[in-house]
């Protein structure tokens, strides 16, 4: 049986899930702008099966529904997604391997895990209008708000405000990487896709967070 | 549509719906190295339907416009498997690149030979740090008719892999699009673009491409690209070449025609032979209208592969 703190993996998992595929269209309509709009559907394919599924992925313990979700998404999932979302996924499980308890701590260790994952797999950094710019300041947001001692809906909280304002941030930003990196100049003044799905993302946790049993 | 053209020639295609996957109904072929492409959906013919005996062996496409998972990469690469290895032939873009990068390390992880070939034939982007470099486009289709045809023959993979990388590097290309196009699941068009509007450099996945101009004259735009393709090598007095004008998808091919006279005139003008011709849909933006020049640098070897004949479902040379 999955160990203490393990619905809090759940609950985030799943917003990401459900946040995906409710913004398939909105995410899709950002990509368009300077790239090839298959960002909200290529996320959508993948975590609707997280979904649907979702009763039977094997809980064993976090690291294993980690894994199984990464495998999910890296099954169905294509374009730049499906390997950068799916590396995020296996990394964060792999650090969890083994844990006793999933508590703040090891939330953080997972997000820098994940984030790690797709600056390699991506060979892309914060500063080249990709996703990270949205996840890197709210990652270093919560673990600045958990190292304060701040409870854990605050701290999601603060996060998820960060991680908006970053994102929003991006449109002035020349983008790197992904096919919006090919209009160069052009692809200022709009925002990055990814950055936007982060933080939504990151907006659902926050708003489901207060409610849960934590 | 793979239902559809593996109905369409029941005897020599196999469709695997879990991979999307289109093969060779008699892939894998001991004799021979297996080649597999896997780009994404919506320029078709390329590369579903030049699956067959001389193209590839399989290809495995994403959705409309996206990279497959790279799970379709592995089972695909597991499927046609030969004592000979397995060549992925993919085009440059960052999806792409990644599916295959992780596909490929999973299937050697289980003791599969690959090799890769990268096609970039785009002359349009500047190939800068900004990006993964120059874009594959309709180019590709003169490595995996090269390669091909090589395969036939009992080519080792390194071989391959070195003709692959030669034919791409003497073949450049540029499109232009006169109209956006509408993916499926989208259902509007992925980009505006004014009647008075056409877009130079344009990508095959909808993305922007080097400048939006007023729109001018046929022999205009071909002239341009012309340009563009011919002074990137360069192409020189006295080279023999294949051209290609390809339509990406919403164009006649009476049109088409118009743009292959003018190119053919702009390259003999420049002392350029035309010796094969290709004229028509290879690598289209699903119902865009627009059209891309293609040359490549013939030399009797290559001349030959691209004669050898393939049997694909869509008749196209």
């Amino acid at each position: 049986m999955a160990q203490p703190g393990f619905d809090g993996i759940e609950l985030v998992v799943h917003a990401m899930a459900q946040t995906s595929v409710d913004n398939e269209t909105y995410f899709s309509d950002l990509d368009a702008v300077v790239g090839d709009g298959d960002f909200g559907y290529s996320l959508a394919r993948g975590f609707e099966i997280v979904i649907a599924t979702w009763d039977d992925i094997d809980r064993t313990d976090a690291a294993t529904f980690l894994r199984k979700v990464a495998a999910i998404i890296t099954s169905r999932v294509g374009g730049t997604s499906g390997p950068l979302w799916g590396t995020a996924f296996m990394r964060a499980g792999a650090v969890v391997a083994g844990s006793e308890r999933i508590g703040a701590d090891q939330a953080v260790a997972m997000l820098r895990a994940a984030i790690g994952g797709v600056k390699e797999r991506g060979q892309s950094d914060v500063g080249d209008k990709t996703l990270l710019d949205a996840l890197v300041p709210a990652v270093d947001e919560l673990e600045r708000a958990v190292d304060d001692g701040s409870d854990a809906a605050a701290a999601v909280g603060n996060a998820a405000a960060t991680s908006c304002a970053a994102a929003e941030g991006t449109s002035s930003m020349l983008a790197k990487r992904g096919r919006a990196a090919y209009t160069g100049e052009r692809s200022i003044g709009s925002p990055d896709a990814g950055a936007i799905g982060v933080a939504v993302m990151f907006e659902t946790v926050a708003r489901l967070w207060p409610q849960s049993q934590r | 549509m793979l239902q559809g053209i593996a109905l369409a020639n029941p005897d020599t295609l196999k469709y695997v719906p879990e991979y999307n996957l289109i093969m060779r109904a008699d892939a894998p072929n001991e004799q021979k190295v297996s080649i597999m492409q896997g780009s994404g959906s919506g320029h078709e013919p390329a590369h579903v339907m030049i699956v067959g005996k001389g193209m590839l062996d399989a290809a495995c496409p994403g959705d409309v416009f996206s990279a497959p998972p790279m799970d379709y990469v592995l089972e695909t690469t597991k499927l046609v498997n030969s004592p000979k290895g397995v060549l992925h032939i993919i085009n440059n873009y960052t999806g792409d690149r990644m599916a295959f990068d992780m596909g490929r390390e999973m299937a050697e992880a289980e003791g599969i030979v690959i090799a890769t070939v990268i096609v970039d034939d785009d002359v349009a982007v500047k190939d800068s740090t900004w990006t993964v470099g120059r874009r594959g486009v309709a180019g590709n289709f003169f490595v995996i008719k090269s390669v091909g045809a090589a395969s036939e023959q009992g080519t080792e993979l390194a071989d391959l892999v070195a003709l692959g990388e030669r034919v791409n590097s003497v073949t450049r290309s540029m499109g232009m699009a006169l109209t956006s196009c509408t993916p499926p699941a989208k259902g509007s068009p992925l980009f505006e673009l004014g009647d008075n509007e056409m877009e130079m450099g344009v990508g095959i996945h909808g993305e922007p491409g080097r400048k939006r101009e007023a729109l001018a004259s046929a022999n205009e735009i071909v002239d341009e690209l012309v340009e563009a393709v011919a002074s990137d090598l360069p192409f020189k007095k006295g080279d023999d070449v294949a051209l290609m004008v390809n339509g990406l998808g919403g164009t006649p091919i009476s049109e088409l025609y118009l743009v292959y006279g003018r190119a053919h005139a702009q390259l003999a003008a420049r002392g350029i032979t035309v010796r094969r011709n290709y004229v028509g849909e290879y690598c289209t933006s699903l119902d865009m209208a627009g059209c891309s020049i293609t040359l490549v640098r013939l030399d009797d070897e290559l001349t030959a592969l691209l004669d050898a004949p393939a049997q694909i479902p869509n008749r196209i040379f």
